[in-house]
């Protein structure tokens, strides 16, 4: 008898019916839309502590003393929101930075010529939010101060340093997003389904209910696949809804198609890997540990690759793909293949009656 | 049928032996062979990832185009986030490469990646230049400067943790190790020993540096100004997150346990044995309890933690697991549950580890334990008891509660029907509610929770401006106490608890706004650890009244707005959810007006 869905279809369909029913699906869009966030926000906060341009003007006074003051003044004009002021004794100078309301000194820096060297003594206030500003202030002071030193005594060097190219405004926000924020929201959903898949079958097993499934005119093969096509099949979808969010959100993401593919590559792969762990784990507890201890070393493991997904995602989606990437896509892929007719294969030999 | 606590206590270890016996019979042959693959499968991987060169999730993301005889070819090749390319005007024009270097001169392309890339360009070859000098013969030429940082304080009108003698915060360059001189300057080294700007492995602005810097004092280098680090403590960081990762792993395994008796009826047997619903929670919990402590000491040793380290991720590890058992006993299937212990995961992860990074910066980041962690981790740093019990009170507080919800659903009606999930929540907190005096208590228990949520809102707007972030405060805070304060009410007068006449609504919603009152009282710690310093936390926590000295009249003013409020939502919860939802819009209202007038007049 043929009925005229495919019974694999109506599987699948039986499956996303209960994720809406369950509404875990939305949950799930939540879940990584705070991650996003939080990530971001960490980010800021991070970048706001570091990057004194994003906190808004603040101002680095520091107290300068000591007999290569005068160099250090003049090396502290180079660097942005610095005001660097010559303090006569070191006294004096940290006097002035204990009584930091009145003076509004954030640092000193004590620079003394020793035996052709200037030796500095930078003192930064401890454990307020400032601390770290104020550091990466006096370093951009120091390294400018240093290069200047260095030109001085140029002629006793082997070989000249390279004249470095010039500054510029970037972002410091790109990087992140496109190195961990997009493949990071690109794997979230894959891990998500494979965890579902694991679910969904031993699930079948541990309430009997696949016992309604064998007297319903269905494989074992075709309960495997629509399950399989449910979960495999809502990780490239939430990855494109994460790829359109960025673009809304103004970073542009570039190979959108071989992104998707590697999505659906990895999602299959994992789901793959997932329900043969729960045909093959005796209870959920096993199944879900070694599932998830397996995808968490292995994805992890294969950022160590130089051309592992995760890397290959980054540059797919920053603009700079090599032919290697879209050769870790196809890889990927012809895993998932490899996978599903591994899974197929295990399901021949699972007895339907023992489960 | 009254029980002495011996009885209770030989239930509670009866059925722990049972549930390790059990677990133990599920790990058989099988499932440890597929174990060991699945350890080797990642241990290749890892090997293989390792022998091509360390993690650098930035690898190659820039193109620069230099010829190969140009100097700049080589701080280009050295650098991981950079791609040689050859230098061709027209893949530059095409955009095939970011950054061109021709006659000297060096092209950016004008987009946002192109500027990022010029950046990334930039350190390379800064940190080319230190290599360079570093092979030099003549050391004081290349390195004509030497740095010292060191620590001081600034004011004594911080907590005694933060301010202490003016020490040496460890020394750039290896010839002074950090004199120490009790003072508790962070740390300039702590960053692993590639230099900010290294062509190593830093990974866009979160970079992962290697990790055998790991060591504080080990510094090393040439004092070279190029090596200062602000005190940013990566090592201690890395090693506290060690202290996360076995919680996330052993509470799907107690989710599982728990869904596991609500499947096919088995919980039966277990109620009707003569043991209460608290028995058999406990012992069911006690094994995953002892196992997370066990690795937490293990975990402890290893990277060197002390004690203090081990207790206060015992809370964490509390809280990991009361949140799943609640979501296990809401769940009803194991893919719901695997999105609770997904979500508890993350939440929890994000609420513990994200403060945690600015544990040397503000007060704030004491709202979690792991910030006790990472002090307790670095050297010179301390933490004072009542900074400890800040960090862990709120968390112990909140996974009690959750503990005491998820056992009043442990009953028949409960475990093995499928009620949505509201309804369940409503059950759960009616249970509890069975004497007016109930309604005192139970909002009373609210306030770690609403500590909680109001500190996340407070750190996660900590970055905004202060004139934006304030009202919107204002309105969460108001918002959270308000639904703490009445939904317990609302599920008492759902499930029929108490007669819907107004006399009744009004007094519970007094007894409730009173409970919530007292309650608030004991978080007046916040003042003790500095909160007040700031801002935001100023206008989260004074219209509670505290760290305001004005008398009588204000300490006793959020007594009568609790009261006030909840009575008008509790009105409303006497009839319908429609009208609840009404009258709690009302009364966020009048809050959040309160709120604004204590706040500007503090102002």
């Amino acid at each position: 008898m043929r009925d005229r869905t495919d019974p694999r279809v109506t599987i699948a369909r039986r499956e996303l019916g209960q994720l809406r029913k369950e509404k875990t699906i939305v949950l799930a869009l939540v879940l990584q839309l705070f991650i996003a966030a939080f990530s971001s926000f960490l980010v800021v906060g991070l970048v706001s502590l570091y990057d004194p341009g994003q906190v808004g003007g603040t101002e680095v006074d520091v107290a300068v003393t000591g007999d290569a003051s005068e160099e250090l003044i003049r090396a502290a004009r180079e660097v942005r929101g610095v005001d660097a002021r010559f303090y006569r004794s070191e006294a004096s100078a940290m006097r002035a930075f204990q009584e930091y309301r009145a003076t509004g000194i954030d640092a000193v820096l004590v620079a003394e010529t020793r035996d052709e060297r200037v030796f500095v003594r930078a003192v930064a206030p401890d454990s307020n939010v400032q601390t770290t500003v104020v550091v990466v202030q006096l370093r951009d002071v120091l390294r400018a101060f240093e290069r200047a030193e260095r030109a001085d005594r140029a002629a006793f060097l082997a070989s000249t340093p390279l004249e470095l190219p010039p500054e510029t405004d970037s972002s410091p926000y790109l990087g992140f997003t496109y190195t961990i924020l997009l493949p990071l929201l690109l794997v979230l959903p894959v891990f998500i389904s494979g965890s579902i898949t694991v679910d969904s079958v031993t699930e079948e097993i541990d309430r009997g209910t696949l016992e309604l499934l064998r007297v319903a005119p269905v494989t074992l093969h075709d309960v495997v696949d629509g399950k399989l096509a449910a979960a495999a099949g809502l990780a490239p979808v939430q990855a494109g809804l994460w790829i359109v969010l960025l673009e809304l959100n103004g970073t542009s993401v570039a190979n959108v198609v071989p992104l998707v593919a590697l999505v659906a590559g990895l999602a299959l792969t994992v789901c793959g890997l997932g329900a043969a762990v729960a045909l093959a784990a005796p209870d959920r507890r096993a199944a879900q540990f070694l599932y998830s201890v397996g995808v968490l070393l292995v994805i992890g493991g294969t950022t160590l690759l130089p051309h592992g997904p995760v890397t290959a995602a980054a540059r797919l989606g920053i603009g700079s793909p090599t032919t290697g990437d879209y050769f870790a896509v196809a890889g990927v892929v012809a895993l998932a293949v490899a996978v599903y007719v591994g899974l197929h294969r295990l399901v021949d030999r699972v007895d339907a009656d023992a489960l | 049928m009254k029980r002495s606590p011996y009885d209770h206590l030989r239930a509670v270890l009866r059925i722990a032996r049972w549930e390790v016996d059990r677990s133990a019979s599920v790990v058989d042959r099988r499932t440890a062979a597929l174990g060991v693959v699945a350890l080797l499968v990642a241990g290749g991987v890892v090997a293989a990832g390792a022998a091509g060169g360390g993690v650098a999730l930035d690898r190659d993301i820039y193109r620069v185009g230099v010829a190969p005889d140009s100097p700049y070819r080589e701080p280009v090749e050295r650098s991981v986030a950079l791609d040689a390319r050859p230098a061709e005007p027209d893949a530059f024009r095409a955009g095939e490469i970011e950054v061109l270097v021709r006659d000297g001169r060096v092209l950016v392309a004008n987009s946002p990646k192109g500027r990022a890339a010029a950046s990334a360009f930039r350190s390379a070859v800064r940190a080319y230049n230190v290599g360079l000098m570093r092979a030099e013969e003549n050391g004081s030429a290349a390195f004509p400067v030497v740095v010292v940082v060191q620590y001081a304080s600034q004011s004594a009108a911080l907590p005694d943790s933060v301010t202490a003698g003016d020490g040496d915060g460890g020394a750039i360059g290896g010839d002074d190790g950090g004199s120490g001189g009790g003072g508790d300057g962070t740390d300039g080294s702590d960053a692993g020993s590639e230099p900010d700007d290294g062509g190593g492995s830093t990974g866009g602005p979160l970079g992962v540096p290697a990790l055998e810097g790991l060591n504080p004092l080990g510094g090393g280098g040439s004092g070279s100004p190029a090596e200062i680090q602000p005190p940013f403590p990566f090592g201690s960081l890395v090693l506290a997150f060690a202290f996360l990762v076995p919680m996330n792993f052993v509470i799907q395994a107690y989710g599982s346990t728990m869904l596991n008796e609500r499947i096919n009826r088995r919980g039966e047997l277990l109620l009707v044995a003569p043991v209460s619903p608290g028995d058999i929670v406990a012992g069911k919990t006690l094994p995953y309890l002892g196992l997370l402590v066990g690795l937490t000491a293990l975990v402890a040793v290893a990277v060197g933690g002390s004690v203090v380290a081990v207790a206060a991720a015992l809370p964490i590890a509390l809280l990991f697991l009361s949140a799943t058992f609640a979501g296990a006993m809401f769940a009803r299937s194991f893919k719901e549950l695997t999105f609770v212990t997904v979500t508890v995961s993350v939440f929890l992860t994000a609420y513990t580890f994200v403060p945690a990074i600015f544990a040397n910066v503000t007060p704030i980041a004491l709202i979690s334990p792991l910030t006790v962690v990472v002090r307790d981790l670095q050297p010179l740093q301390s933490v004072a008891p009542l900074e400890f019990a800040f960090a862990t009170v709120p968390f112990t507080l909140c996974a009690g509660v959750l503990f005491l919800l998820g056992t009043g659903i442990y009953r028949e009606e409960d475990l093995f029907t499928q009620r949505p999930v509201p309804l369940k929540l409503l059950d759960a907190l009616a249970v509890r509610v069975t004497k007016p005096r109930h309604a005192a208590v139970l909002a009373g228990l609210t306030v770690p929770f609403v500590f909680v949520a109001e500190l996340l809102v407070v750190a996660v707007l900590f970055a905004l401006p202060v004139s934006v972030t304030v009202p919107i405060v204002l309105l969460a805070v108001a918002v959270v106490e308000e639904v703490a304060k009445s939904l317990h009410l609302f599920a008492a007068f759902e499930a029929d608890r108490f007669p819907d006449t107004r006399r009744t609504a009004v007094l519970l919603g007094a007894l409730s706004g009173l409970g919530f009152f007292v309650g608030e009282k004991f978080t007046a710690v916040v003042q003790v650890v500095g909160l007040p310093e700031l801002v935001l936390g100023r206008a989260a926590f004074a219209p509670s009244g505290i760290g305001v000295t004005e008398g009588a009249a204000l300490f006793l003013a959020p007594l009568v707005l609790h009261v006030v409020t909840t009575g008008i939502a509790a009105l409303g919860a006497r009839r319908t959810l429609r009208w609840y939802v009404a009258a709690l819009v009302g009364s966020v209202l009048l809050h959040t007006a309160y709120n604004l007038t204590v706040v500007t007049r503090l102002a």
